[in-house]
């Protein structure tokens, strides 16, 4: 971390161009949601667009903790602290998955030997309309 | 006393005090936004409705993200001018970054003014019609609540004949709420028959009130004074009289357990009736003539001939037509209905074109036709610019459900004008405020529409009780914003009073900054997750 007059004078460069990185990226992420062009996967709102924007705030996030809060050169006990809360931010989201991958709420679990039956969606409909 | 540690960094953490704390202070706040965002992906995954999902208008929120990128990066070039001893570059990059979370509050709070204001109702087929309510009018002239401001066209409409309360739980606003709507149709509410009540023991009953006193919360309230003393009193009466009977009954089987005489233990009533106060647990009124009164859906359980208000208050009569009035209808979705009729095998086309709003509107009609030929175009766009999938002979691109099936504020303004979707022309102002309802009533953009009463199934503005989207948007924002106001006021702190400090101790102050700084960064970091994933996705 730059914590000399002189370091931090030359530190201010890097401050601009990850604030320049930060408004470019958050433009791309607008565009990548609203502009056909850049329109991946399905036409409109799906996983991929979800990935990509989250992808790219993911980025946006690691740039500002790593250069603003300089992360980048912290002290090893700030790792600590801060990936231990990642950690258990991770497993919020891995009980989700466990929840989502619970069968009880699917009403076509035990339908045994009628396999061939797939649950009714707006999208499966509005392809044959 | 010198406070250790405030500028040189501990031996065994590397870090000065203030520093630890903040990193040990924002990783409880991960875990925080990190609970409510994965909270956020359980309900969108489990909803059982069409998620409503780039709903939000995104100019607002880019702007905001801008402002808050903006202003992560003064106030890292705030710190750096303590650093380098600046004190005027200080001065104006913290001025510049307290600036940004004020404007970044006032764009949030004109979005949240425009969600509180914006009525949706879904009826009981499932469609979602969003828009704007009119008021209430009588010979065009506005009605006004006892507070003096104007009625939204959204009341269940009651002619009673005779109202009754509860002396305990009524709600005093209501009481003069009442008196006011009985004035106003020029009708008397008036005690329906003598109160008398016998208000000391061995006294004979008293008249508290006559039959023909005018309602009022002062009569109301002595009333339920008498009440209130009557039933302290006989609650003390029985409790007495209880204790007495387990002390006869104990003596007499010393041997026995309480349980064992439990049933044996009764208070001879006809001996404590003579000791009782009376006690007045509602009272009646009775309206002449019969006449109109209303309250807000929320506020009332209505039937044929009866209506109750949360206070227990209760009107008789008969219920009168009691439509929810749009002056601005500014989107229909049938999303929702298409996804039952789906759900129960049907043909959700045939579906929409079955329901109310299509049946009974011709407007409604015109616009899912107009819909229905750009949904077309699209379709045939998407197939020329992107073709058939080989394997499936499908298109590899169609319209999206909320295409087919939304027809929000844009389309009509789209349809109005005559062009097609996407080609309306639409002012800055709007993306943050909505249509302009006023400058386009001559055009009819925006149709009127009367729902009736038993058509609405559910009916909220764009608060957190329309769904579980709205509930978690406002969450996460509304504590996103504490947070902007926190950190603004912390940072303000240092702007306003730092200069002493600057002068006796430059490195404390520039630590505190880089402190205040670390915080604003996360409010920073938070915002960049809430932005695609409120309004983008």
């Amino acid at each position: 971390m730059a914590d000399t007059p002189e370091a931090v004078k030359k530190s201010i460069k890097t401050y601009i161009f990850i604030g320049c990185l930060l408004f470019a990226f958050t433009g791309i992420t607008v565009l990548v949601a609203s502009w056909e062009a850049l329109d991946f996967g399905r036409h409109g709102f799906d996983t991929a667009d979800a990935v990509i924007g989250l992808l790219i705030a993911l980025f946006k996030a690691s740039c500002v903790a790593a250069i603003f809060m300089h992360l980048n050169h912290e002290k090893k006990s700030v790792y600590w602290i801060f990936g231990g809360s990642l950690v258990f931010c991770a497993a919020m989201f891995a009980l989700i998955g466990l929840a989502k991958s619970d069968p009880i709420d699917d009403p076509y679990f035990y339908r045994a030997g009628d396999s061939k039956i797939t649950p009714p969606s707006l999208s499966n409909a509005v392809e044959k309309p | 006393m010198e406070i250790p540690y405030v500028i040189t960094p501990r031996k065994d953490t590397g870090l000065f005090n203030s520093k630890i704390a903040i990193w040990l202070f924002l990783a409880s706040e991960v875990m925080l936004f990190g609970g409510l965002f994965s909270g956020y992906v359980f309900l969108r995954l489990g909803a059982d409705y069409p998620w409503p999902e780039r709903t939000l208008p995104v100019l607002p929120g880019l702007i905001n993200t801008f402002v808050l990128i903006g202003s992560s990066v003064t106030v890292v070039f705030a710190w750096a001018a303590l650093k380098m001893r600046n004190w005027n570059r200080f001065v104006l990059f913290m001025g510049i970054t307290i600036g940004c979370a004020l404007l970044f509050m006032v764009l949030k709070g004109i979005e949240y003014n425009v969600k509180f204001h914006h009525q949706a109702v879904r009826l009981k087929d499932y469609t979602i019609v969003e828009g704007h309510l009119g008021k209430m009018k009588e010979d065009d002239k506005p009605v006004l609540n006892f507070k003096g401001k104007e009625i939204e066209a959204n009341v269940i409409r009651f002619e009673a004949g005779a109202v009754t309360f509860n002396t305990v739980r009524f709600h005093r606003p209501w009481v003069d709420e009442i008196i006011l709507q009985g004035e106003h149709h020029e009708s008397t509410i008036t005690l329906a028959e003598d109160i008398k009540a016998i208000t000391k023991e061995g006294n004979e009953a008293e008249l508290i009130a006559k039959a023909g006193d005018a309602l009022s919360v002062e009569l109301l309230e002595k009333i339920q004074d008498v009440h209130g003393k009557a039933r302290a009193h006989n609650g003390a009466m029985r409790t007495a009289a209880l204790r007495k009977e387990w002390s006869e009954t104990r003596s007499e089987n010393p041997s026995k357990r309480g349980w064992q005489l439990a049933s044996d233990v009764n208070i001879d009533a006809a001996a404590l009736q003579p000791k009782l106060l009376t006690e007045l647990a509602s009272v009646s009124f009775k309206v002449e003539p019969a006449t109109e009164f209303h309250f807000a859906p929320r506020d009332v359980q209505e039937a044929e001939t009866q209506a109750r208000l949360r206070d227990d208050t209760m009107f008789t009569g008969k219920l009168l037509e009691s439509p929810m009035v749009f002056h601005d209808v500014d989107a229909i979705d049938f999303r929702h209905l298409a996804m039952r009729a789906v759900e129960r095998g049907q043909d959700p086309i045939a579906a929409v074109e079955n329901s109310w709003l299509l049946k009974n509107h011709k407007w409604a009609r015109d616009a899912w036709e107009w819909n229905k030929e750009q949904t077309a175009k699209k379709e045939q766009e998407l197939l020329k610019k992107h073709g058939v999938d080989e394997e499936t002979g499908l298109p590899k691109k169609e319209p999206t459900a909320k295409e087919r099936y939304r027809i929000g504020w844009k389309e009509f303004i789209a349809m109005s004008d005559g062009a097609e979707r996407g080609g309306e022309k639409i002012k800055v102002s709007e993306e943050f405020k909505g249509p302009d309802y006023e400058g386009r009533r001559e055009a009819h953009t925006f149709p009127h529409m009367e729902v009736p009463r038993d058509q609405v199934s559910f009916a909220s503005k764009f608060t957190p009780s329309w769904n579980t989207y709205y509930a978690i948007y406002f969450t996460v924002t509304g504590l996103h914003g504490l947070h902007v106001i926190g950190g603004a006021l912390v940072l303000a702190y240092y702007l306003f009073f730092g200069r002493k400090m600057f002068e006796s101790n430059p490195e404390w102050l520039a630590n505190r900054v880089e402190i205040g700084g670390l915080f604003w960064h996360f409010v920073d970091l938070v915002w960049i997750f809430a932005f695609p994933i409120f309004y983008l996705m």
